[in-house]
């Protein structure tokens, strides 16, 4: 097939643009519409040209194995001097990069960010706030499309903090709630700290690839992620120097910050205050997977050391049993899919790290659907029964049949249970790392808590399920009566619930894998990888097992006072103390700084300043007491003068004369 | 025509400014002031007068024009004080300096 | 020791006596009286030095025109003319101020040259000619000097000024 999808290509920027004349439409004149849902309608239409135009990007990658279509607009260009501190010449620029993976996360994005508009017309219909959650949400969708499509390092980094401006906004949409209020505070401040790394990290690149030595041209032509298709820096890719695996650190510091990776995770489950349907769309198929797409961009485009990597298999796998664990014991339902949210970002994190870039994208994709869908089916008991405590609910499955399959399938996804998408992304994940164990030994720890989370996994998903849907009637008799939701929430739901099913059977499609260039897809099975699976499988369907015995058919289970996991069930339930610790750090640390920095400001610098200031104040309170007006003082200090002049000139003068040999 | 040595007359001369000069610090009353001035100022044309005393040709007629120079000088002083005087007596009904202080800040 | 260095010793003793008597009395035309002593013996002072032109300036000008000024503007400032001052400490450092000075000055003169070398003297012609001469003008500079001085002092004292 020879069709050119280059004019689509082109036109890549309308992409962000759509979601863009939402903002501006529904953000200026979504309060005066008589109706509130238009302007939701309104924001949902674009949203639907925009996921059109992304599928139609996403097919001509397919057709088109390995094209990258660059467009690039220079807004500021220094030119080519060859001396001071950019012999080469230096650019800023603006620009849509479509290449394989920018047309897969651009599937994701506007498919859920539309999907997700859709079921919040539904969601959000009492809501007074309407025009401005749309408005903020279109604001969302630009700048997370503007982030998938940056062609170069700087704008990339600008949509980033755009994507946290509004992550900010929405994890804070009832403002009036203190909660939601800290909540986005702290969002905002957790993953500023890894920005601000991101930052330096950024900065570092530069001074190692643009100023001077191996790539002079990469600040003059803009920062640029690929020249002619390929990576720019390619060449240098795995170029080992300690400054660059210090850089490679400060993109992963960003990365865990953005994708609530430890120690930077405390702010994903507070985002939850946020509105379900934010919680769907940004803070689990979105923006929380760009940092995983800043390390894949990374680690394609300006390469990771093999310090770095470790680093990043460290991180992103004991993030998948850390996170996994705190899941185990939440009653709040949206928390505990918040707590898998981190866990799953860690296996991405892990096989990026462990140099599966693309593998990790493809957990990416299919967590995406799943994900979404869990939250959305959340979403959905939510909005029926008015209460996120799982103890609370129970007997849902009777009155709420398709929330219930729903559930159930984005909870088998993210069990891993084959033929849902889950299991093909994370079995690919683990597969993967696996086969680096033999020649990184350093990784088995890793991949051994991505393997227990696999378990752990299944067993809390299927807690929550079972605690809200199982079972004769409601725990708490004062919920109401639960009932299914209008068809603008049941169609995102059977949509995702599809996409769950085959997102990944789809790298059997020809074409597909072509958005995923390099990854193993469709997996060829060795003896171990065989092995592998069955493994994870038989773990996944154990953890369901268990958790069926412990909490089906409306059971709970109760862990007995004198249980010596008492212990563990509390540190997990307080997190670790990890937010004590930093509100510890915060109050004690910080505050000591801040008291520290205080005395010296107060006493040390405006002690001296003040002190200088008192010394001439006192100086002259007493030297104008000389003034007095009386002409025989003036005439005293006159004669001083001369009597001072005639001791110099009579004492003084001579022996300067006679030290000089005059 | 005395032969004393030029140390001694300026001597004297040194004496009379002094005595000038305390009575500018100590007195408060302005014809008081006035008049210290003029022993300050007889005492440095006294001084004018030694020297040219004791140099020959136009150096020591200089010196000598000098004073005479000074003296019309020292009247001319006395006359516009006295002026001062009138002035502040008017004004202030007082010829105390120590009186007339609104020069100060 | 001449009998004019006698002279002049006793000339300076007046001057000096005078002097301080001027400034210590506490009635204001007693001091008039004694600085006009003090003008005369400078005058005496002026004839030793062998110039009897500025002695006799000295007569004309100080212990006359200057007196009777001075003594005038006692006359309107005062009501009564014989008032006694009040009395006015004298503090240690104005005293010590002027002494001071006087060390000084006097150190200073002392590393004069003590060669004995006779007196010049000078024709008053010549001091005539320094004086009115076309390269001097001293006494054009003086007159101007006077003018502003005048102009000063009647803009000072003319009636309706507050």
């Amino acid at each position: 097939m020879t069709v050119s999808f280059d004019g689509v290509f082109a036109v890549a920027y309308l992409v962000p643009l759509f979601p863009a004349i939402a903002f501006v439409v529904v953000g200026l004149f979504g309060t005066r519409l008589r109706r509130l849902e238009w302007g939701g309608w309104v924001a949902v239409f674009f949203s639907g040209l925009a996921m059109v135009l992304s599928l139609v990007i996403a097919l001509g990658e397919g057709l088109n194995p390995g094209k990258f279509t660059d467009q690039t607009y220079t807004w500021l260009s220094l030119p080519h001097s060859g001396t001071g501190a950019f012999p080469g010449g230096f650019s800023l620029v603006m620009g849509t990069l479509v290449d394989p993976i920018s047309a897969l996360m651009l599937v994701v994005v506007n498919v859920v960010g539309f999907l997700v508009m859709l079921y919040s017309i539904g969601y959000m219909h009492h809501d007074k706030g309407l025009p401005r959650y749309y408005a903020e949400l279109s604001l969302f969708l630009t700048a997370m499309n503007g982030l998938v499509l940056s062609d170069n390092l700087l704008e990339f980094f600008l949509f980033w903090e755009l994507v946290g401006v509004c992550s900010y906004f929405l994890i804070g949409f009832y403002y009036e709630k203190p909660s939601a209020a800290s909540a986005a505070k702290e969002a905002f401040l957790v993953t500023r700290i890894g920005d601000v790394l991101f930052l330096l990290g950024i900065f570092i690149y530069f001074a190692v690839y643009a100023t001077a030595g191996a790539a002079p041209g990469w600040a003059a032509s803009g920062f640029l992620f690929t020249s002619n298709g390929h990576p720019f820096l390619g060449t240098l890719v795995g170029t080992n120097t300690p400054l660059l695996t210090v850089a490679g650190l400060m993109m992963l510091a960003g990365a865990a910050g953005k994708s609530a990776q430890f120690p930077l995770h405390v702010w994903l489950p507070d985002a939850m205050e946020g509105p379900t349907t934010v919680s769907a769309l940004i803070h689990a198929a979105t923006m929380v997977a760009a940092g995983v797409y800043l390390l894949a961009v990374t680690s394609l485009f300006l390469g990771f050391t093999p310090a770095d990597q470790l680093a990043i298999v460290a991180i992103g796998g004991f993030t998948t049993l850390f996170a996994a664990t705190m899941a185990l014991v939440h009653r709040d339902i949206k928390r505990v899919i918040a707590y898998s949210t981190i866990s799953q970002l860690g296996y991405m994190v892990l096989a990026v790290g462990a140099g599966f870039t693309m593998v990790g994208l493809f957990h990416l994709w299919t967590h995406a659907f799943f994900k979404a869908l869990l939250f959305l089916a959340a979403g959905s008991v939510i909005h029926a029964v008015g209460t996120q405590d799982l103890f609370r609910m129970g007997g849902l499955g009777r009155k709420m049949r398709l929330t219930t399959i729903a559930f159930a399938v984005g909870g088998l996804s993210l069990a891993g249970i084959p033929p849902f998408a889950g299991f093909w992304s994370k079995d690919d994940v683990l597969g993967s790392v696996l086969s680096q164990t033999a020649s990184h030994p350093l990784y088995w720890p890793f991949f051994l808590c991505a393997l227990i989370t696999v378990f752990l996994t299944a067993y809390y998903i299927f807690r929550a399920f079972f605690l809200a849907f199982s079972g004769a009637a409601p725990r708490d008799a004062s919920l109401p009566e639960a009932h299914e939701p209008p068809w603008v929430m049941r169609l995102p739901l059977v949509v995702l619930s599809g996409l769950a099913i085959v997102a990944g059977l789809l790298v059997f499609i020809p074409g597909f894998p072509n958005l995923l260039p390099g990854a193993n897809v469709p997996p060829t099975y060795g003896t171990a990888d065989l092995f592998l699976s069955g493994l994870s499988t038989a773990l996944g369907v154990g953890g369901i097992g268990v958790a069926y015995s412990l909490w089906g058919n409306g059971r709970v289970f109760a862990l007995p006072e004198s249980s010596p996991f008492q212990p563990v069930r509390r540190l997990w339930l307080r997190l670790y103390f990890m937010k004590d610790a930093y509100d510890w750090i915060g109050l004690r640390g910080v505050y000591t700084i801040a008291r520290a920095a205080d005395f010296v400001d107060r006493y040390v610098i405006d002690g001296t300043i003040h002190g200088v200031e008192r010394t001439f104040a006192e100086l002259s309170r007493r030297l104008r007491k000389i003034q007095t007006g009386v002409v025989s003082d003036y005439a005293a200090y006159v004669v001083a003068g001369l009597a001072a002049f005639l001791l110099l000139l009579i004492f003084v003068a001579p022996w300067f004369l006679h030290a000089w040999g005059v | 025509m005395t032969s004393l040595p030029l140390a001694d007359l300026l001597g004297l001369s040194a004496a009379l400014l002094g005595i000038g000069l305390f009575g500018i610090l100590t007195r408060r009353n302005f014809i008081l002031l006035l008049i210290a001035v003029e022993i300050s100022m007889n005492a440095a044309i006294l001084n004018f007068v030694i020297f040219s005393a004791f140099l020959s040709g136009d150096a020591g007629v200089n010196g000598q024009a000098a004073a005479v120079v000074l003296v019309g000088l020292a009247a001319t002083e006395v006359a516009v004080g006295l002026a001062i005087v009138l002035a502040l007596n008017r004004q202030r009904g007082s010829i105390n300096v120590a009186e007339a202080s609104s020069l100060k800040l | 020791m001449s009998p004019e260095d006698l002279a002049f010793f006793g000339l300076a003793g007046v001057a000096v006596v005078t002097a301080l008597l001027a400034l210590l009395v506490r009635e204001l035309v007693h001091t008039i009286l004694w600085v006009s002593v003090f003008f005369v013996a400078l005058a005496g002072l002026y004839f030793l030095l062998a110039a009897p032109f500025l002695g006799v300036l000295q007569l004309g000008v100080y212990a006359g025109a200057v007196t009777i000024l001075l003594l005038f503007g006692v006359m309107v400032t005062r009501k009564r003319i014989f008032s006694r001052e009040a009395a006015t400490g004298i503090g240690p450092a104005p005293l010590g101020l002027a002494l001071l000075t006087i060390v000084l000055l006097a150190t200073g003169a002392a590393t004069a040259s003590t060669a004995d070398r006779p007196l010049a003297m000078h024709p008053v012609v010549a001091l005539a000619n320094t004086l009115f001469g076309i390269d001097g003008g001293w006494l054009l500079l003086l007159g101007l000097t006077m003018l502003g001085a005048l102009a000063g002092a009647i803009y000072l004292v003319r009636e309706g000024r507050e």
